[in-house]
């Protein structure tokens, strides 16, 4: 419980520096917006229908701007030297990685709505599906892409090719959270009944959870010297 | 209470910063190490905290092996170093609160009270640390180093870019733990500064101790010696 | 390298080219036509021993990185190291000629297959495993990370796996490892176990030199001191 307690006073810390700080934040909400409307430019819709394409596009977008987010998560750590001073404190490893993932997930999800809404009204998309199915998909994909976009982002900072070495480490691992993701939310876009989507949630619901506790057990080998 | 480095080799790749290093610190003494950039003096601080695991060798607490892997430890330990290792964008209060919080010090916010107090800072408690000037960032990065009330204490080269009555306050604060009983190791590159507060000197040189022994008027000439075909530190 | 890391090496690597030069003679000259693919299918008896020997060759990294992770071994890394770079070089091998194949027998290049995506993307993974390793600045430190990326993509599989997996195979089913027996006429099933043995001996065998190699270099002596300190921490 104790390391739980610990656990979210980071989440809570890194929430609070986000949000003052602001950069990391404001730049991945212009990029979601700036692609949903780039999409739009790019894609002839008297050909293809903006509902076809909705859900890989949000799903892309989505992972773009959680990797590109990923690289800066422990920017706030290192501009004094404070993880050293984290580390160095009683706090175990999975806690830091649970609270910064969590803190991650938060942002994530806002990112997330904007994407959702930018790209639905960019592309004009009338017919939308229920929101709690699309809450059902998106929820459990966040998750794998938040732990894993904290977990490798603690890697590059290590790596003299920093932000460049993310995508090349997380796409490979990402294969199943956007293939589940993008057919289940293609699927809601359609409207399908829920039984022709809740495989695939399953599945990502495993890839979450498996994200999570992996990460957690070997956060130590990527985080201490 | 003795805290004993034990032929400590730490390697990076094919560089050995370590190579074979003793050091034994006792409760209530401040043992300085000294020596040119690149003798390994953070190295070896690094791995008597624990920060680094040595790939040889071994860091014993009264004779038992310590790990930077035991929570029991790292909450013993308090750090100095020239970074202030506080959040930027955080208020004073914010980041003595947090550490506090995550070293389970019991009522945090009154702790973080008496420890502004006592660097004397209660005003700058709701100032973030972005505004704070270089000796005042270093007197909360004491006051956060202290919270949790450490016997072991590491300092790597706390006193960079101190003004003189922020080194005297790190300084008077470090004599204090020191009467106390607390294990102090300070690493420095400045030898003058030992003169005054060290109990012992250990001069590092390319990875090995090369003089290890009482502060005294007679082995400032040596130690000065030591330094002196190497080129100053220009930071 | 010790006398007898250079004998076992050097004994498995000839072994393994020799046995590699007998296949091509009877992939050219013995071995009889597939019926329905005609002369294109022979690559088949170079692309499923590559295919086999890229899984062996991951299955020895995940082990050992594993294991060092767990003890910090230098010489699970060193053999992690060794079999790693064997992944990707018959790695390569396969997903060069299965495209080749392919072209015929399916009238495509790529398809999204199960056996092929998965194949793809650990080859990215090994391609990452060699990024990280290079790229850190304190070996150690690099060593570790690279472990981690290996059994973490190895873990990925199984989900990887499911994922491609809807879509519909075309890939050929397994023919030789089947509960009810191989399928393949004898004089195929020749080829094609000789050519096994043949890629494993030579993939053992550089194994093994690269292994002695990465040994021997992390024991040349030490060079004490530089700019150490800061620079690497």
């Amino acid at each position: 419980m104790n390391e739980l307690r610990r656990a979210w006073l980071i989440t809570l810390k890194d929430l609070r520096l986000e949000f003052r700080t602001g950069g990391r934040l404001l730049s991945m909400i212009a990029f979601v917006v700036l692609a949903g409307f780039l999409f739009a430019f790019a894609l002839d819709q008297t050909a293809v229908a903006g509902r076809d394409v909705a859900a890989a596009l949000t799903w892309l977008v989505i992972l773009f701007a959680s990797t590109a987010g990923a690289g800066r998560i422990f920017d706030p750590e290192e501009e004094e030297g404070a993880f050293r001073h984290l580390l160095l404190t009683p706090v175990s490893r999975p806690a830091i990685f649970l609270g910064k993932t969590a803190a991650n997930l938060a942002v994530i999800w806002l990112v997330t709505a904007l994407t959702f809404l930018s790209l639905t009204a960019f592309l004009d998309v009338r017919d939308q599906g229920s929101p709690a199915a699309h809450a059902a998909v998106l929820l459990p994909g966040t998750i794998g892409l938040a732990a894993t976009g904290t977990f490798f982002g603690r890697m590059s900072r290590h790596s003299s090719l920093g932000d460049t070495l993310l995508p090349v480490l997380t796409f490979p691992l990402l294969v199943p959270v956007i293939f589940f993701g993008a057919t289940s939310t293609a699927r809601v876009f359609l409207e399908r009944p829920w039984p022709e989507i809740s495989g695939s949630v399953r599945l990502l619901w495993a890839f979450a959870v498996g994200s999570v506790f992996i990460g957690a057990a070997l956060f130590r080998h990527v985080s201490d010297e | 209470m003795t805290l004993e480095g034990q032929r400590l080799v730490c390697t990076y790749g094919p560089t050995r910063a370590l190579d074979g290093v003793d050091l034994v610190a006792g409760g209530g003494e401040i043992v300085a190490v000294v020596g040119p950039n690149g003798a390994g003096k953070t190295t070896l601080l690094r791995a008597l905290s624990g920060e680094r695991r040595p790939d040889r060798g071994e860091v014993l607490l009264d004779g038992s092996p310590v790990s930077g892997a035991d929570p029991g430890w790292r909450g013993r330990v308090g750090l100095v170093s020239h970074r202030t290792g506080l959040y930027r964008k955080l208020t004073v209060a914010e980041n003595l609160t947090f550490f506090a919080s995550v070293h389970a010090v019991p009522e945090p916010r009154s702790a973080v009270a008496r420890a502004l107090d006592t660097i004397g800072a209660a005003a700058l408690a709701d100032t973030r640390v972005e505004a704070l000037s270089r000796g005042q960032s270093q007197r909360v990065a004491l006051a956060r180093t202290l919270l949790h009330d450490p016997d072991i204490l590491f300092l790597d080269e706390p006193f960079t870019g101190l003004d003189p009555s922020a080194a005297a306050a790190l300084e008077s604060t470090l004599r204090a733990r020191r009467a106390a009983g607390s294990i102090i190791v300070l690493v420095t590159h400045d030898l003058r500064r030992c003169q005054g507060l060290a109990d012992r000197v250990v001069v590092l040189q390319r990875g090995h101790k090369v003089h290890d022994g009482e502060t005294g008027a007679a082995d400032a000439v040596d130690l000065l010696r030591f330094f002196s075909p190497t080129p100053a530190d220009p930071s | 390298m010790s006398t007898r890391g250079r004998i076992t090496g050097l004994a498995l690597v000839t072994t393994g080219v020799a046995t590699i030069l007998l296949v091509h003679w009877m992939v050219a000259f013995w071995v009889p036509n597939e019926a329905s693919q005609g002369v294109v299918q022979r690559i088949f008896y170079i692309h499923v021993p590559a295919a086999w020997t890229t899984f062996l060759a991951v299955g020895i990294v995940a082990v050992a990185s594993a294991v060092y992770l767990w003890l910090e071994d230098e010489r699970a890394d060193a053999a992690a190291v060794a079999a790693a770079e064997g992944a990707l070089v018959f790695g390569a091998i396969m997903l060069i000629t299965g495209p080749l194949w392919a072209r015929v027998a399916w009238n495509t290049y790529w398809q999204w297959d199960p056996r092929l995506t998965l194949t793809l993307i650990l080859w990215f993974t090994y391609l990452g495993y060699f990024l990280v390793r290079g790229s850190v600045v304190d070996p150690r430190r690099g060593k570790r990370f690279a472990a981690v990326v290996a059994v973490v993509g190895s873990l990925n599989i199984p989900l990887i796996h499911v994922s491609v997996e809807w879509f519909r195979s075309i890939h050929p089913e397994p023919t030789v490892l089947k509960p009810d027996g191989p399928t393949l006429p004898s004089d195929m099933l020749a080829t094609l176990l000789t050519s096994l043995a043949g890629f494993t001996l030579l993939f053992l065998g550089l194994f093994t030199f690269r292994y002695a190699v990465e040994r021997l270099r992390r024991r040349r002596p030490a060079v004490v001191s530089g700019e150490t300190d800061e620079a690497l921490t």
